[in-house]
């Protein structure tokens, strides 16, 4: 086995978990989610959702991987060759994630460049959008060929992640001091500039003003563990991939903790760049907030640049307010794309000994291949059905997964053992109570909730072809996949499988 | 703002940012002790 690549410090490895947790998804749905959930009160919920699902979590693949040593297929192998396939559902979910997720960001590139002449100004954010952007088909049986915007955007996207790959985590400790630092920075100018506007204080007031009733409602408690799921980069294997470049004595807690909190600090001062902005638009408009207030796509590349049109002091201001939202969003987006990229290459690596340069160019050229779908006229429907599926499903089976391995087979106290002798805070066997019990059922019950309701109601009202081909037929596609991968014979896991140790 | 709404910023300030400056204090302690 070739030497092991290794972080440049520890503040490279906790700038890097931070980078990857913190993403698009902190400035467009935490902020939505806590106003649609009680506001403030919202809070509750996803502080209790950080300590007894994504803190036991993120706990667990840190400690996973840099026991292991190995990405998280292998480290599933190490335990158990037969649970090597649960480790590659989490890495073909980071595959089929990042494919679409380049898309997002060469929407981001285009309104980056768009900025400079505030593009969507004549003609609104919206048209602008889905007409000059995305040149959108008429549904997901009309791909309609590339929209070319979209796919210049892919591509440099593609280079980007590349060129920082490229020298695997040597380059990338370097980035992270950029990447994770620059939209912190961008973030606040952004805030205090909305902070000042007409309405802002209203704004941010619907944003915290609590609603505790909300708090008797269940969806609210769902809501809250579904966010702070997807907000900490859990059930990806990337978590498990960056922790297993770490020396196997480094602390381990406390970088769990780190992250968490930085994340989430994160996600909670975006809302006062969101909802101030948003409150000067309603204000401006002269509507409740409630029909501009919005989350997902539909914030950030129309209602948000709607938002920064209204600014006053002209087209100049107007082009840096965007510029700056825009660079945040792709300096927020790039660390997580290429977080999903680095969990793909540690899993082939770990398999199969390769040279990770080599893997490296292969794995992104591969999903640049994918990526072209997303690129299409008819991107847009597919992204909205594949985000769907592999969120709602692909995700939360994998942290289920990887939750029943460790709490049932592995045992808890097994890594708790580990990790606590070398971490700056120790954890009680509390610990263990919720990787066996509290984590799995709650992720449990999020994917029978989830999945009843699709059978009910399909996502989104696309035809049952299109939710077969992109929703549960890639699902199956991928349970196949992984067990054929599983089956493969490897270089690593047959001769480290510590079943027999067990 | 509302009296409520503050609170809530108080509340939030406090867990997410007084946590952050704990752990970090933390690590950044024992990094110095183990050089």
């Amino acid at each position: 086995m070739g030497k092991r690549d290794r972080w440049g410090n520890r503040a490279a490895f906790i700038l890097a978990a931070i980078g990857s947790a913190a993403g698009l998804g902190n400035v467009w749905r935490f902020p939505y989610m806590a106003y649609s959930n009680g506001g403030g009160a919202f809070l509750i919920p996803y502080f209790v959702a950080l300590l007894t699902a994504g803190i036991p979590l993120i706990i667990l693949e840190f400690s996973l991987g840099q026991k292991q040593q190995l990405g998280a297929a292998a480290s599933m192998g190490k335990i158990k060759k037969k649970f090597e396939p649960f480790g590659w559902w989490t890495i073909i979910s980071a595959f089929i994630i990042v494919s679409y997720y380049s898309g997002v960001m060469g929407w981001a590139w285009d309104y980056l460049v768009g900025s400079f002449t505030v593009a969507w100004q004549d003609i609104g954010s919206s048209d602008y959008f889905f007409g000059n952007i995305l040149q959108l088909s008429s549904g997901p049986g009309e791909l309609g060929g590339f929209s070319y915007p979209v796919l210049a955007g892919v591509i440099l996207t593609w280079i980007l992640i590349y060129f920082i790959l490229r020298k695997g985590t040597e380059s990338v400790s370097k980035v992270v001091w950029f990447t994770v630092l620059s939209p912190i920075i961008l973030l606040i100018i952004l805030i205090f500039r909305s902070a000042t506007l007409p309405g802002a204080i209203a704004g941010i007031n619907y944003y915290l003003q609590p609603d505790f009733s909300r708090l008797l409602d269940y969806h609210v408690w769902i809501d809250a563990y579904s966010q702070v799921f997807f907000t900490l980069s859990l059930g990806m294997g990337i978590m498990i991939a960056y922790a297993s470049y770490m020396p196997e004595d480094s602390d381990v807690v406390n970088n769990a903790l780190i992250t968490v909190f930085a994340n989430s600090g994160v996600s909670f001062m975006s809302g006062f760049a969101v909802f101030g902005t948003l409150g000067y638009m309603a204000q401006t408009q002269g509507i409740p907030i409630s029909e501009v207030a919005t989350g997902g796509v539909g914030l950030a590349f129309v209602v948000y640049p709607e938002a920064i049109n209204m600014l006053p002091g002209g087209n100049m201001v107007i082009g840096l307010f965007g510029i700056i939202f825009f660079l945040t969003l792709l300096t927020l987006g790039i660390d997580s794309a290429f977080s999903l990229v680095e969990s793909i290459v540690a899993g082939v690596v770990d398999k199969w000994q390769l040279n990770k340069q080599k893997v490296t160019l292969w794995v992104i050229i591969v999903l640049g291949i994918f990526s072209l779908l997303f690129a299409t006229k008819g991107g847009l429907y597919w992204l909205d059905i594949v985000d769907y599926y592999i969120n709602h499903y692909g995700l939360i089976l994998g942290g289920l997964l990887e939750a029943l391995v460790i709490g049932w087979y592995y045992k808890p106290e097994t890594l708790r053992n580990y990790f606590n002798p070398i971490s700056e805070y120790k954890i009680g066997s509390w610990w263990d109570f919720m990787i066996k019990y509290i984590t799995p059922t709650v992720l449990a019950f999020l994917f029978l909730y989830n999945f009843y309701g699709n059978i009910t109601e399909p996502y989104g009202g696309y035809a049952l072809k299109f939710q077969w081909l992109g929703g549960w037929g890639m699902l199956i596609a991928m349970i196949i996949i992984v067990f054929v991968l599983g089956s493969m014979k490897d270089n690593v896991a047959d001769s480290l499988d510590e079943s027999s140790r067990l | 703002m509302s009296f409520s709404a503050i609170v809530m910023f108080i509340f939030a300030v406090v867990v997410l940012y007084g946590g952050l400056y704990v752990t970090v204090s933390k690590a950044t302690k024992s990094n110095k002790e183990k050089k």
